[in-house]
């Protein structure tokens, strides 16, 4: 794809990374700030919110992240 | 029904502060956008594949192909992210034991459930709102012009399929003490509900069709009154299993 | 005096094993009432019932002259709960807690407010603003009794409050239930007995589904306390001729000895009394110590349970 194309389509990207970017990071904080896990490590946890879009953040909160 | 506001405005703050609202919204945000850009570079992606040897013409992308990613991302992954994101929302106050001081303090168990379910409800409308508007705005965008017809009816039948889905796994939640025996039972319920609908005959009053149905009411070959009849039977299905998880959670052994 | 709690006939059993048979109990107001019993006794199975947390297979159970439904209770409305193991919402902070309590047992919101400070002092928790999440245990456990005493209950139950918890822990938990009474009743399940002993003034002891012992702490030793007294000497020899002396050798009396103490079982306590004095004044000794004996707490205790 030509930057172009890229141009064009910057009205999706920004916010769709931003979304993204967002989620992954609240993600991240949390995994690294609340060094409790369900199961699975710390830096397990990390690499998946962080390179697992979407779905890894969705799994550490809904099943991964420890009581409080 | 104080009491109702009160541990309905706990709820809301508890999803905030867990991250659930946050997640929600994002996913169903990030499926807005996505869909109309997939309907869009789905067409030039596959010709850059393409050998420049083998001209082939596509068809053009339309809005009809931004809805069609729209109902299948969000009847999929939307609905299994929000039961995976729900399941635990009576076994975890009732393992960690949260609950228990509540109800000493005088709160109506009958108030819990109703409360939860309202909770679940607001945040699954929110979330397709803001998925439906994103998709829209952008399907607008990229494809000017186009016409769909039914989009409102045919989301607001996605719509009651969640409130169906969650009153289901309200009912599990009652049932069970688990999250996952919670989600193997509302999974469970969903697939014999699929498997039903393999006799067409049965199509008609199943609720599922108000999930299947919604590419077919965007292009007009299905007509909108052959839903009423699941719309009917969704509701009175949803009303019915959330008055039987207040009898159940009435009589719970905690 | 009106009974604030009263158990009639309760039966209760999970699977073959029957945990309650029969259990017969009264709480008067105003008292601190030791609820004891071994782990696994049905100690907490008691309470949750009263709670109507748990629906009891026959018996029945009032609360202020209220009849306890199973399910949704209006008796919750007068009591409060600091369940063993008590658990919040950590996302919350201990003022935000107390808030939601105080909205949903019906309080107004000043007067949460006030009442929340005063707790929050009176258990030491004034100045915390972290989070719940972030508390220890005895932290949760004074919190726990601030929540339970919000709603100005008739009738405090506290299910086993100081047995996870650190002697000063325990200290820290005893006192406040020191300072509350007269206010309010409270019931507390434990199994440690020196906890009993110090700010109860009523006991109860569960054992094999039913009360073997109850009243109070007074009446109880009263009742059990074995008519003997304990004799102490300055030295081995006084205490042989004490015990050898031929005035003693009747079948009313029973001696042993061991060491320089000598304990002497009477019939009677008065005339038994007298009469080991009497011997002593003719002998000539001057023992050191002359003590009725009381019956221990432990003793007792182990007696109920037999």
């Amino acid at each position: 794809m030509d930057l172009a194309i890229l141009k064009e389509y910057l009205p999706f990207l920004i916010p769709l990374v931003a979304a993204q970017v967002a989620l992954g990071i609240t993600a991240l904080v949390h995994v690294l700030r609340h060094p409790h896990y369900r199961f699975g490590n710390k830096v397990m946890w990390a690499l998946i919110v962080m390179f697992v879009q979407i779905i890894g953040s969705v799994v550490y909160f809904a099943f991964g992240r420890g009581e409080e | 029904m104080r009491n109702y506001t009160v541990f309905l405005k706990k709820e809301i703050f508890e999803y905030t502060k867990t991250y659930k609202l946050l997640i929600m919204l994002m996913v169903f945000a990030v499926f807005g956008i996505t869909n109309p850009l997939m309907a869009k570079l789905l067409p030039e992606i596959l010709g850059s594949l393409m050998a420049d040897s083998i001209s082939m013409s596509l068809p053009e992308a339309t809005a009809f192909d931004a809805w069609t990613q729209f109902f299948k991302n969000a009847t999929q992954m939307g609905l299994i992210v929000m039961t995976i994101l729900f399941s635990s929302i009576l076994s975890w106050e009732l393992s960690k034991g949260t609950l228990i001081i509540m109800l000493t303090k005088g709160l109506s168990r009958t108030v819990v459930i109703l409360s939860k379910y309202t909770c679940m409800v607001l945040v699954w409308t929110t979330s397709i709102a803001l998925c439906f508007g994103l998709t829209y705005g952008y399907t607008v965008y990229l494809f000017p012009g186009d016409l769909t017809v039914n989009l409102l009816f045919s989301t607001f039948c996605l719509w009651l399929f969640g409130v169906f889905l969650l009153a289901v796994l309200l009912f599990a939640a009652t049932l069970t003490k688990s999250n996952y025996g919670c989600l193997l039972i509302t999974g469970t319920a969903i697939v014999v509900c699929m498997l039903v609908n393999i006799i067409p005959a049965t199509h008609r009053y199943n609720p599922i069709s108000l999930a299947t149905d919604n590419l077919g009411l965007v292009t007009n070959s299905i007509e909108v009154s052959s839903l009423y009849c699941p719309i009917l039977i969704s509701c009175l299905l949803s009303l019915f299993l959330v008055v039987l998880s207040v009898l159940i959670f009435r009589k719970k052994q905690l | 005096m009106m009974g604030i709690l009263e158990v009639n006939q309760l039966f209760k059993h999970f699977g073959n094993y029957e945990v309650l048979s029969g259990l017969d109990m009264d709480v008067p107001e105003h008292s601190i009432f030791g609820f004891v019993g071994q782990n696994g006794a049905g100690k907490t199975t008691t309470m949750k019932i009263v709670l109507g947390l748990l629906k009891p297979d026959s018996g029945s159970v009032t609360v202020c002259g209220e009849k306890v439904a199973y399910g949704e209770t209006k008796t919750n409305r007068s009591i409060g709960f600091l369940p063993d193991v008590p658990e919040f919402y950590g996302y919350m902070r201990p003022l935000e807690y107390l808030k939601l309590c105080g909205e949903i047992t019906g309080l107004t919101k000043a007067r949460t407010k006030l009442k929340s400070e005063e707790l929050l002092s009176l258990v030491g928790l004034k100045d915390e603003k972290k989070k719940i999440s972030g508390f220890s245990r005895g932290m949760k456990q004074r919190l726990g009794i601030a929540q339970a005493l919000l709603n100005e209950p008739k009738l405090l139950i506290c299910d086993e409050p100081t047995s996870a918890l650190d002697p000063i822990g325990r200290k820290e938990i005893l006192d406040i239930l020191l300072a509350v009474k007269g206010k309010t009743t409270v019931v507390f399940s434990t199994h440690i007995l020196s906890d009993v002993e110090r700010v109860c003034d009523r006991i109860a002891v569960l054992h094999k589904g039913r009360l073997t012992l109850h009243g109070t702490l007074s009446e109880i030793k009263e009742r059990h306390r074995h008519n003997g007294f304990i004799l102490e000497f300055g030295s081995l020899e006084e205490a042989s001729l004490f015990e050898n002396a031929e005035e003693l050798r009747q079948p009313a009396i029973s001696l042993s000895r061991s060491g320089n103490s000598v304990t002497a079982l009477v019939a009677d306590h008065n005339v038994g009394g007298h009469f080991l004095l009497s011997v002593l004044s003719q002998k000539q000794i001057v023992p050191l110590k002359f003590a009725a004996m009381e019956p221990t707490l432990e003793s007792l205790f182990m007696e109920a349970v037999q």
